[in-house]
């Protein structure tokens, strides 16, 4: 790494025009990207990092600008340059890849097309060659059969060969530099070890540099060589990554660090550390610190004096004036649970499922119809709608006070589950009892009482809240319509819900815009609380919160499923989430379970080969990540629709016996009371698989 | 308060107070004939000239605003009354009832606006307030379809999940959950709704299937000035531009509201 | 793309034939007695009576549509009443002379109101878009009756440049014809060009706010083919559908326009035979000119299904 760094930003300062007035977005931001290096950019929502991406593209939206700063890109000064050298640079020297595949892709052009495009208009190539040399990318990203994929439109790709795609077209013209942005949040989580995986081997032998921006910390320790820690527009920290995820110097990073769940046995009675407050309001910044509202460790100093971005004793750069003082201290640990978890009593199962089956039928009338000219037809249609199996012969039950965690990717069924258990659905087949009633196909009238105990929480806290209600309103409504409560006595019950949430009781009076995402979500607990449920089917309910806000809906959950010895579903896609509140987890692929038991027994071996990797491909910060088991698998879910015979799992398998498992549906191996596998290998070679996490404890 | 709503409000507002204190305002009956004083031009007397019978213009104008105006809001309320529930159960039941509702609105909307409401009136005399309703009637499936549209988006939110896991009746979900978060986007279209009504029931007087004679509805004034039109051309004048004014003030109003109701949309551009 | 195609076909012969009903219904029905509609003044006891089995109307309802229906099917249009005489060729001839209008007016409208509304959007927020803005605002808000007189007051009658009314076939002399054409298609088109360009102009604005255009131009591509190839081809898609919505109210025009300027096409026709009360004539112009429209719009959401490569090619995942 010789002379000077190849992307240099310096001093950046960028705003925004709003309603309210210029908001500055991003505030003396520095950072540097070497050559061959990776520079990991981290932070939660409405840190300002795509903010960041688009200012060095020069693609500020309008109402944007750079305030102060410069950006030099191998030694140029991009503020500098004219509109059209600026568009020169881009796509040649400088490659983007956007978020969301989908949208990032012209629907109505080839893919091929769009990946050729930068060579034909850069590097002046002729259509055929263009072409030719994009069918070679797609190819080098890991596309099989690329000349098909590449006449191929992109509503007609999986979520990761789109991502593939853009990747292929941002590296099109070999550039210099490639900003990544968020590149695998919207992929499923084998898919995204996937495109880790590529992005690894193309920084060997292309020798890139990458700008890399991502929320998740983990994906972050894989790839990058530096990380920028970025919070609210401003750098808290920035240093070598293993070293800053090591001995994080900054309180934020700490924080960020302590509040990721981990996957352990254990975790169920570990309580989680949140970063307690919420993100501040960049139109008015709080005096001082811009963290210090959040942190543990602050003084009145921090509160008067602007943090400036010094250099410690080993080289790492820290905005903190403390940061010396707590450089050795943790995160103070939250107190251990109080609560000792209520023991259920033995006795009859509180939801109980059998046989479970929903079904959709795909396209309409029209769609359904088949050509099929026979001798002896009258008419050469016949009309065979393509059916999808969401949820294929499910069964399982839930006891009083416990929690079973559903895990499993998109696509899997486990929400269509969720939703036919409140009868959000009604199921096609199979039978739904709820404390000892039968709700499968009962009548509004007889679901009544089931309702009231059975209730359900959502996955978006800003589509779960009536935007025109009050938040006294929304709680409260669940007492009228089950005639628990009126008047005063439910303003009461309202108030003691909030608190029951750890939200204070004037909010009853606010509207959901005024709350943050996990403010939100508290209230739509305190609402499923109302009827006094026993029993609550969480529907990935910290997926779309940050990272140190889950932490605290986490341990609310847990709390309250200890106070109030509430059952739950908890369906989400991340283990390790669901290893903090769950006793039992069922993992799901494609409508039905494929392995089934007791956290501690899910994370060891013996597993299911999708559990194995599954577990392999979760990114994890911290030593010991680069030794683990990589096991990958082939292709993507698809979509289903068409009927499945043997294991549903072959095709992506790496473990695939051979044609039994595409003949014959795999039996149900118990290998311990309660933990069950669905596969035809034997049992002493799941016992002799590898471990595919070094799980604490 | 973007500019646009504060013309538009304003033009409105004038509109229509002058459309209500007309029988104040005119200095003549709209249909009082003066002989003598037949084709005269704008003079102080008659200040803005009279027509064929000698009947003041300004007066009819006047006269006219109130006609027009509240033939228009009428259409808009019968529009709104029939497809806003209309589009409410589409959007929300889907299924059978929304394909049904669907093809009965197609079949309405598969007809050129104006030939449907020929079809109407050309089988009974026509009468300003019936031609108010059939005009009403022509625009439901538009305000059908805007609210069916907002009401299948809003059916997916989890809200109404939320409410439907307790057990709500649709009627209280279509009532009280959807549809306060359904009317801003339908207010607008009905407001434009209305620059519509106003336009097509004039025309439609034009033509004769409207007011009739002696009443001075715009379009029928027009209709009656064209044979006069280049020896008295304020005669057709006074009352197209009153209806160029009114329009311009409705749609300014409802670009407005947009601005204020929805900016998103407001900020891509108007309609 | 097929099962798309037959889906819609089956649908408009559906619809076709519900139409068809409604018509019958309200022109039948609805007055009560349709013969003392048509008599009107002139209905006595006798005539009522005469008219009445003249015209078949005391058999039961559906009789009488299947008599209808059938003779459309045949190919006849029926018999007009007043004039008595076939109505096909009458139809036919009116519906030729409103096509010149038509033509010349949507020809216009597509060029100069697609063209406009493309500007606009490109040119977003600038004075060019101001001034367009203006310009498409003012063109809905006047009625099209009024600028319709407008028009002929100055080139008629001030100016003298162009006739008033009538209409010439083109075999007196392309001039001629054109004259005859050009202020009641004027008339037509300024109107309608608002329209379309107003929508063209917020579906463009929508497709270069969008994420794959910000994509394109993150690739570094010359502004030009961000605009022709992504933005272009993804925004005018709509545009088709107006395009059909237009015919519509250019029908609506037509008839408008016809009266002002005694242009003796289709609209005048229907005039004609709604002040005559004269009933095969109406239900058969309203008919066959309500089809033509559903077939422009069948055409529209045909083309717009083979330029969107996700109804065009389905949802073949890989």
């Amino acid at each position: 790494m010789t002379g000077s760094p190849l992307l240099d930003v310096e001093g950046l300062t960028v705003q925004y025009e709003t309603g309210r007035g210029p908001v500055v977005v991003l505030e003396e931001v520095s950072l540097r990207v070497r050559e061959g290096q990776s520079l990991g950019l981290v932070g939660e929502s409405g840190s300002g990092k795509s903010t960041l991406a688009l200012a060095i593209l020069g693609l500020l939206p309008p109402g944007g600008r750079i305030r102060d700063g410069r950006i030099r890109f191998r030694d140029q000064d991009l503020g500098t340059l004219s509109k059209e050298e600026m568009r020169i640079l881009r796509g040649d020297r400088i490659g983007m890849v956007f978020q969301d595949p989908l949208s990032a892709l012209n629907p109505a052009l080839p893919l091929g097309l769009q990946v050729a495009e930068p060579l034909i208009y850069h590097k002046g190539m002729t259509r055929q060659a263009a072409w030719r040399e994009a069918e070679a990318l797609l190819a080098k990203v890991g596309i099989p059969r690329p000349a098909e994929f590449a006449r191929a439109y992109p509503h007609q790709l999986s979520g990761g060969m789109q991502q593939r795609g853009l990747i292929a077209a941002a590296l099109a013209c070999r550039p210099d530099l490639v900003i990544l942005d968020e590149p695998t949040t919207a992929l499923d989580v084998t898919i995204e070890a996937q495109i880790l995986d590529l992005l690894e081997d193309l920084r060997r032998s292309d020798r890139l540099s990458l700008l890399f921006i991502s929320h998740n910390l983990g994906v972050v320790y894989r790839i990058c060589d530096e990380v920028c820690i970025l919070y609210a527009g401003r750098v808290l920290e920035y240093g070598p990554t293993q070293e800053v995820f090591a001995r994080p110097r900054h309180p934020y990073t700490k924080g960020l660090l302590a509040s990721l769940p981990r996957l352990t046995g254990r975790a169920r009675e570990a309580r989680l550390t949140p970063i307690p407050g919420s993100f501040p309001d960049l139109a008015a910044p709080p005096p001082g610190c811009i963290f210090h509202p959040r942190c543990p460790f602050v003084d009145p100093r921090c509160m008067q004096e602007v943090q400036r971005l010094t250099t410690d004793r080993d080289g790492r750069l820290v905005r903190c004036c403390k940061a010396e003082a707590v450089a050795d201290l943790p995160w103070p640990a939250p107190a251990a649970r109080e609560t000792p978890r209520a023991v259920a009593p033995p006795g009859d199962p509180l939801v109980r499922v059998t046989d479970l089956r929903k079904e959709f039928r795909l396209g309409g009338f029209w769609s359904s119809l088949r050509m099929q000219p026979e001798a002896g037809r009258l008419l050469p249609f016949t009309w065979r709608p393509s059916q999808v199996r969401a949820v294929d012969g499910v069964s399982f039950t839930i006891a009083p006070g416990e929690v079973l965690g559903l895990v499993g990717e998109s696509g899997c069924g486990k929400s269509t589950l969720g939703r036919c258990l409140v009868r959000l659905m009604d199921a096609s087949d199979g039978r739904i009892v709820i404390a000892g009633r039968d709700v499968t196909t009962a009548t509004e009238r007889d679901l009544r009482p089931a309702r009231r105990i059975a209730q359900i929480i959502f996955q978006n806290p800003d589509s779960s809240l009536n935007p025109r209600k009050t938040v006294g309103q929304i709680v409260g409504r669940p007492l009228t319509v089950f005639g628990l409560a009126s008047g005063a006595e439910r303003e009461r019950r309202v108030g003691e819900l909030l608190e029951m949430v750890r939200l204070p009781r004037f909010y009853a009076s606010r509207y959901p815009h005024q709350l943050s995402g996990g403010e939100k979500q508290r209230v739509g607990i305190a609402r499923a609380l109302a009827t006094a449920p026993r029993f609550i089917v969480c529907d990935e309910p910290v997926t779309a919160l940050d990272v140190s806000v889950q932490a605290a809906i986490l341990n609310l959950l847990a709390d309250l499923r200890d106070s109030l010895g509430l059952a739950y579903l908890f369906i989400a896609h991340d283990l390790s989430v669901v290893a903090h509140i769950a006793d039992r987890v069922a993992v799901m692929y494609r409508g039905a379970f494929c392995e089934v038991g007791r956290v501690d027994e899910i994370l060891h071996p013996p597993y299911h080969p999708y559990t194995q990797s599954l577990l392999s491909a979760i990114p994890v910060p911290g030593a010991g990540a680069a030794e683990r088991q990589r096991i990958r698998l082939r292709g993507d879910p698809g979509t289903g629709g068409e009927p499945i015979r043997g294991c549903r799992f072959h095709p992506r398998c790496p473990r695939k016996i051979g044609a039994i498992c595409e003949e014959v549906p795999p039996p149900v191996l118990e290998i311990a009371p309660g933990h069950q596998i669905a596969c035809h290998l034997p049992v002493e070679e799941l016992k002799a698989m590898e471990p595919a996490v070094v799980v604490a404890g | 308060m973007p500019s646009s709503l504060v013309w538009g409000a304003g033009i409105v507002i004038t509109v229509l107070v002058v459309a209500s204190l007309a029988p104040l305002l005119a200095p003549y009956r709209y249909d009082a004939i003066h002989l003598a004083d037949r084709l005269k031009p704008p003079s102080r007397t008659y200040l803005l000239g009279t027509d064929e019978f000698g009947r003041d213009v300004l007066s009819r104008t006047l006269m006219g605003a109130r006609l027009s105006l509240f033939a228009g809001f009428l259409a808009t309320a019968v529009s709104l009354a029939l497809g806003v529930p209309l589009g409410l159960v589409a959007g929300y039941a889907r299924g059978r009832l929304d394909e049904f509702i669907m093809r009965a609105m197609d079949v309405v909307m598969s007809f050129p606006p104006i030939l449907l409401g020929l079809l109407i009136l050309a089988v009974t005399p026509p009468t300003i307030w019936k031609t108010a309703v059939t005009v009403g009637l022509v625009y439901v499936p538009a305000l059908m379809r805007i609210t069916r549209s907002v009401t299948l988006g809003l059916a997916q939110e989890e809200f109404i999940q939320a409410a439907r896991a307790r057990g709500e009746r649709p009627l209280y979900i279509l009532a009280a959950e959807i549809l306060p978060n359904a009317w801003p986007p339908i207010i607008v279209e009905g407001s434009l709704r209305i620059t519509f009504a106003i336009l097509l029931g004039a025309a439609l007087s034009f033509l004769g299937m409207g007011a009739q004679p002696p009443s001075s509805d715009w379009g029928l004034m027009i209709s009656e000035a064209r044979p006069f039109v280049d020896g008295a051309p304020w005669i057709a004048l006074a009352p197209g531009l009153a209806m160029c004014l009114t329009v311009v003030g409705v749609n300014l109003l409802g670009d407005g509201l947009r601005e204020v109701l929805d900016p998103r949309i407001a900020k891509r551009g108007r309609e | 793309m097929l099962a798309y195609v037959a889906k819609r076909l089956s649908y408009i012969v559906f619809i076709l034939v519900l139409i068809s009903i409604l018509i019958f219904a309200i022109t039948q029905v609805l007055p009560g007695n349709v013969a003392r509609m048509i008599l009107d003044q002139y209905a006595t006891e006798e005539s009522l009576r005469a008219l009445e089995k003249k015209l078949g109307l005391n058999d039961p309802l559906p009789v009488q549509y299947w008599r209808w229906a059938s003779t459309l099917l045949g190919g006849s249009l029926g018999t007009s009443l007043i004039m008595e005489r076939p109505i096909a060729p009458l139809l036919w001839t009116a519906l030729e002379r409103s096509a010149n209008l038509a033509i010349l007016s949507l020809i216009s409208v597509t060029i100069v109101g697609i063209g406009l509304g493309v500007l606009a959007a490109v040119w977003h927020n600038r004075l060019a878009d101001h001034a367009i803005s203006v310009f498409t605002f003012l063109g809905i808000s006047v009625p099209e009756f009024f600028w319709g007189i407008v028009l002929m007051l100055v080139f008629s009658r001030y100016l003298g440049w162009l006739p008033a009314s009538g209409y010439a076939p083109m075999s007196e002399g392309i001039g001629k014809w054109l004259s005859h054409l050009l202020v009641p298609a004027a008339t037509l088109t300024f109107t309608l060009i608002a329209h379309v360009s107003r929508l063209t102009r917020s579906s463009m604005l929508e497709v270069l706010q969008s994420p794959y255009v910000r994509a394109a131009r993150a690739k570094g591509l010359p502004e030009r083919v961000v605009l022709i190839r992504h933005a272009l081809r993804n925004g005018l898609l709509p545009t088709i559908t107006v395009l059909a919505l237009d015919l519509g109210w250019l029908i609506g025009g037509i008839v408008v326009v016809e009266t002002i300027f005694a242009f003796p096409g289709f609209g005048r026709l229907l005039i004609f035979a709604i002040q005559r009360r004269d009933l095969p004539l109406i239900q058969a112009s309203i008919l066959v000119v309500t089809a033509v429209y559903c077939l422009a719009n069948l055409v529209a959401d045909l083309l717009y299904a083979y330029f969107d490569p996700r109804i065009r090619y389905g949802r073949a995942s890989r």
